[in-house]
């Protein structure tokens, strides 16, 4: 856009930021604007362009970061008033990676605290709306990141998911959400939920966009011990064995949300695709699997938030007092759950009961997952049983939130590249998707695959808020 | 659940501090939490090996090179309290 | 009843790394805080550990030398506790696969050799330094001064089985350990620095008992004197109460340096439950032979080995430890000298005695480039064959460290060459009896001290330079025939 001169990235930069100077009062989708640095740099990628000298596709476009990402000399609050004054010494290798590449940040976006839920409505600064709808939620964790990107306030923005957290987001704001394999895009910097299956990755409206974040982001990082040397699989995918998963496509996953796979399907089927049915039984206990494991590593991930290097502190008159205290009002109700059922599925007695047996589940669903991808190149469902709810909607129970990430927990566990795309709409005029699953190191493929079922479904809505206030 | 289950001995554990209001909240919400993982009880698990990389990565180790480190002011600037160049608590003994 | 004590150990030792255990960061001393930090060793958010390929080497060295069984597939464990000088409040440790295990150490303890069995060996990270501000007294600080520089240095655990009886073992153990890290090269081993940090698990129990008693633990101590009263202290506080037929509480002590006793630590309540788990930012680490082999490689001298090379050499047990336990230097000197000499204990008494005596008082830590065996030899040479007195020696030692001298020439040249010429001394013999009538009259046996005053007065008469060994045979021939 930028090599054939039709926009200069500074212009880019300023219709980014008008756009959220009035899209931002009613999404509160950025907990921080970074306005004069954001123009002071894309003028200097304005003078790269014009010297024919910038640093690629990327170079002056304006992307958001999830506020539990780190960069330098900026605020990371992760949603927390624990981290509501923590201004962070370093960058996150992602963010090293984009700077490199010229890429301009908008600002920090809002996310459920430490990235634990699936509304934004666990937010200590309050929750984002739905662009499609301001009465609904934009999905959670990284609530801020899809509505950002759905409202047109940043081309495309970096989110991270733990158990659906840029699927399901992306899923309900109708843009594009992409869980890279585990272990190839680094987590130094990202502020761990759930070490082992944290993943950051691209919210974007295209998958070619997807791509070629995604492409700048991956890659071997030494200061990550979790981090790999991928080597992609390349499948020709002009015919391709796309598996449906049986469990995904029964009671608790919505009709609307079936049919939106139904309709994927028939398309591959006209394209001479195979599509066949296939069951992994153990994906139901999925859920249960997960909220032994993150709750438990993210108990040991939070014991730093202690008021003593940083972050906020109550006064008290020895030091283990002030870190309960401290602990106490600065974590959320959700976070608080959290740690109490991690600490509590840890303790003495309890391990093998709990998280000793959930960490052999997951085992068997990994190897259960790599007996699929042997019969089937990719796996089909759907990326959220339903469409966005209500605020308020899912608060009473936890486990009828937990429940909007069944569909997309499987692919944390077993380290899985996924993507979500968006493909129609729902009756009450809220988008819908399917998520597409590949083998560990199909990150390409997936992207090849999704971006096929992107020209066949033409979705081509976008959100009513923004059309709303164009026409304005 | 394991009716053991005490808040206070693993908000203690936690080193959190919780309302009487919110124990009980939180107790109520750990029920059905727990209850609904029972689940996991039926599945047969015996030999499963544990790798901690869901993709089996072996550990690399990192050559033993020192590298700069934070300038102290970067250190030092989140710290609520600073004295001589230390981060400053309430005393940790009594 | 007769009561026995029973002892673990369990000792930290720092490795002497460049970098820390997981971060970059430089492994320095110094006096200010703080300024060897990053976002790891910190524990600031979102920062990852990265393991030390160096501190696994040195691990698995000191794993071999305790002849411990390595794990060839292990992980690392967090162990959660929340105190403030531990940033991430969970300490990077091992649990259920350490890197080594069921190993021994050989050490020495009264003359004779003992095995200490070993349980375990396995890698964790040192926490900060906490630094208490108050009165000056520890049980009124106002407030606590954090410093991380020590932050994520690596420490190895040794853990011993609870196989020790006395403090003098214990201490015998700790002094081996120490002179195996720093003959390994993995450790400096400065007990003043805190490079070796022991806790010591207690129990008494009566001594036809199969059962151990309750343990108390003895936490966080440096010097060997500490260890060595503490340990006595508690043996002799438990076994009161046992005798009294009052339980031991099992608890964490402190030892007290200035009241001499030990202290309850109190701790908080349950927090003995550290909830191990697999640390999910690091993936099982594989330790495979060519790994072991490449670190058994950089093994060259373990003390069990120098022991026995020294006791070849004819040297006593203990003075067989007392080198082997000194510095390598002296180790090497005692044993390149011994083979130009006759004489191991002797050749040991100069070099433990004088040479080391000589080189405190002038405060010097290294031999003069030109001070080498053969010269030192040489020297012990003239002494032991009576060539020059031992005084004479002493004072050639002197010289010698002060410049470069030949000794023997340096002997003659300065007349320091006994006579052993029998005529001559005959003849100064025979005179001294001469002027010395009353005594020779009052002698009455040849073990009469009054030998020793002839002798001295041999000796003056020829201003020292005649060999005193040939003086007296000379001299009891004369009197007693």
């Amino acid at each position: 856009m930028f090599q054939n001169k039709e926009m200069k990235p500074s212009e880019l930069f300023e219709q980014v930021y008008e756009t959220a100077s009035y899209t931002e009062s009613v999404l509160h989708a950025h907990l921080e604007l970074f306005y004069d640095e954001g123009l002071k740099l894309s003028k200097e990628s304005d003078r790269r362009y014009i010297k024919s000298e910038s640093l690629g596709l990327l170079d002056g476009i304006p992307i958001a970061i999830k506020d539990n990402i780190n960069i330098y000399g900026y605020k990371t609050t992760c949603s927390s008033k624990m981290l509501s004054n923590y201004v962070s010494p370093y960058d996150a290798t992602v963010i090293s990676s984009l700077k490199k590449a010229g890429i301009i940040f908008t600002g920090k976006t809002n996310l459920d605290e430490f990235a634990m839920g699936s509304s934004t409505e666990n937010s200590a600064y309050g929750p984002t709306k739905n662009p499609w709808n301001p009465d609904y939620v934009p999905g959670g964790s990284s609530g801020g990141s899809a509505a950002v990107v759905s409202a047109g306030s940043a081309v495309a923005s970096l989110g991270s998911d733990t158990g659906g957290s840029i699927r399901q987001p992306a899923s309900f704001c109708g843009v594009v959400g992409f869980k890279p394999t585990y272990g190839t895009v680094s987590r130094y910097g990202l502020i761990a939920f759930a070490s082992s299956l944290d993943q950051i990755g691209p919210i974007t409206n295209t998958v070619d966009d997807t791509r070629i974040i995604f492409n700048e982001i991956q890659g071997y990082d030494s200061k990550d011990a979790t981090s790999i040397t991928p080597e992609y699989l390349k499948l020709d995918n002009k015919k391709v064995k796309v598996g449906i998963l049986k469990e995904f496509m029964q009671e608790g996953v919505s009709e609307e949300s079936q049919n939106e796979v139904n309709k994927v399907v028939s398309l591959l089927q006209e394209k001479g695709h195979e599509v066949t049915e296939i069951s992994l039984p153990l994906t139901e206990m999925a859920l249960s699997v997960y909220y032994l494991i993150a709750p438990a590593e993210c108990s040991a991930n939070l014991s730093r938030f202690d008021g003593v290097r940083f972050g906020i502190r109550e006064a008290a008159s020895t030091s283990y007092e002030m870190m309960n205290k401290t602990r106490s009002v600065g974590f959320g109700e959700e976070v608080k759950k959290r740690i109490l059922l991690g600490t509590y599925a840890l303790s003495a007695g309890y391990f093998d009961e709990y998280y000793g047996r959930a960490l052999k589940v997951r085992s068997k669903i990994i190897s259960d997952f790599k007996d699929a991808f042997e019969k089937v190149d990719f796996i089909l469902s759907p990326t959220t049983p339903t469409p966005a709810f209500a605020f308020g909607e899912k608060t009473k129970n936890p486990l009828e939130m937990y429940l909007s990430d069944l569909c997309t927990i499987p692919a944390n566990l077993a380290g899985l590249p996924a993507i979500s795309i968006p493909t129609g709409l729902s009756k009450n005029a809220l988008p819908l998707s399917v998520q597409i699953m590949g083998k560990p190191c199909s990150d390409y493929s997936v992207i090849d695959f999704a971006e096929s079922i992107e020209e066949m479904v033409e979705f081509n809505y976008s959100a009513n808020l923004l059309e709303e206030n164009n026409e304005s | 659940m394991s009716e053991n289950f005490n808040i206070d001995d693993v908000s203690n554990l936690a080193s959190i501090e919780l309302s009487e209001d919110e124990k009980a909240k939180l107790q109520k919400d750990l029920q059905i939490i727990l209850e609904h993982v029972e689940a996991l009880k039926n599945v047969d698990i015996k030999d499963e090996k544990i790798d901690i990389h869901p993709l089996s990565k072996v550990l690399e180790l990192r050559k033993d090179e020192s590298k700069e480190s934070l300038k102290h002011e970067d250190a030092m600037m989140n710290s609520p309290e600073t004295k001589d160049g230390h981060f400053v608590v309430p005393p940790s003994i009594e | 009843m007769n009561l026995k004590a029973t002892i673990g150990m369990e000792t930290h030792v720092e490795l002497d790394t460049e970098s820390k255990m997981f971060c970059s960061c430089e492994v320095i001393e110094s006096e200010e805080p703080n300024i060897s930090v990053c976002p790891t060793c910190l524990g600031l958010p979102g920062a990852l550990p990265v393991p030390n390929k160096t501190a696994i080497e040195y691990i698995v060295m000191l794993s071999l030398g305790t002849n411990c069984n390595i794990t060839n597939e292990g992980m690392f464990h967090r162990k959660n506790y929340f105190y403030p000088d531990l940033p991430k409040n969970y300490q990077i440790s091992q649990f259920d696969f350490p890197v080594g295990i069921n190993g021994s150490l050989e050490i020495v303890l009264d003359e004779e050799l003992h095995s200490v069995e070993i349980e375990r060996v396995h890698m964790e990270e040192d926490t900060g330094k906490s630094v208490h501000e108050g009165s000056g007294r520890i049980d009124s600080a106002i407030s606590t001064l954090l410093d991380f520089n020590r932050s994520g240095i690596p420490l190895v655990e040794v853990v011993t089985k609870p196989v020790i009886s006395t403090s003098k073992m214990a201490v015998a153990y700790i002094e081996e350990l120490r002179q195996l890290v720093i003959e390994l090269g993995i450790s400096k081993g400065k007990l003043e620095k805190g490079n070796l940090r022991f806790d010591a698990n207690i129990s008494v129990a009566d001594e036809n008992s199969n059962e151990l008693g309750t343990k108390v633990e003895i936490k966080n101590m440096n010097s060997l004197k500490s260890l060595e009263k503490a340990i006595d202290y508690e043996i002799m506080r438990q076994s009161k109460q046992v005798e009294k037929g009052e339980s031991v509480i099992q608890e964490t002590r402190h030892w007290d340096e200035n009241k001499q006793v030990t202290i309850s630590m109190r701790t908080k309540e349950g927090s003995a439950d550290y909830r191990y788990f697999s640390d999910p930012d690091l993936p099982n680490m594989i330790i495979d032979q060519e790994f072991i082999k490449n670190s058994k490689k950089k093994i060259q001298n373990l003390p069990t080995d120098k022991r026995k090379t020294l006791k070849e050499s004819g040297l006593s047990l203990s003075d067989s430890n007392y080198l082997d336990k000194g510095e390598k230097w002296l180790y090497d000197l005692y044993l390149s000298t011994v083979e130009n000499t006759k004489d191991s204990k002797s050749t040991f008494n100069f070099l433990t005695g004088e040479l080391q005596g000589q080189m405190r008082k002038a405060e010097i830590d290294k031999l003069p480039e030109w001070v080498d065996s053969e010269k030192l030899a040489n020297l012990i040479n003239l002494f032991e064959t009576n060539e020059v007195s031992f005084t004479s020696a002493k004072d050639i030692l002197a010289k010698l460290l002060g410049e470069d001298i030949d000794p023997k020439s340096y002997a003659s040249e300065k007349n320091l060459i006994q006579s052993s010429d029998d005529e001559e001394i005959r003849a100064l013999v025979t005179s001294v009896v001469k002027d010395n009538q009353d005594i020779v009259e009052r002698l009455e046996d040849p073990d009469d001290k009054l030998v020793g005053f002839l002798v001295g007065q041999v000796m003056k008469s020829s201003e020292i330079k005649v060999n005193p060994g040939t003086v007296k045979e000379v001299l009891l021939k004369e009197l007693f025939g």
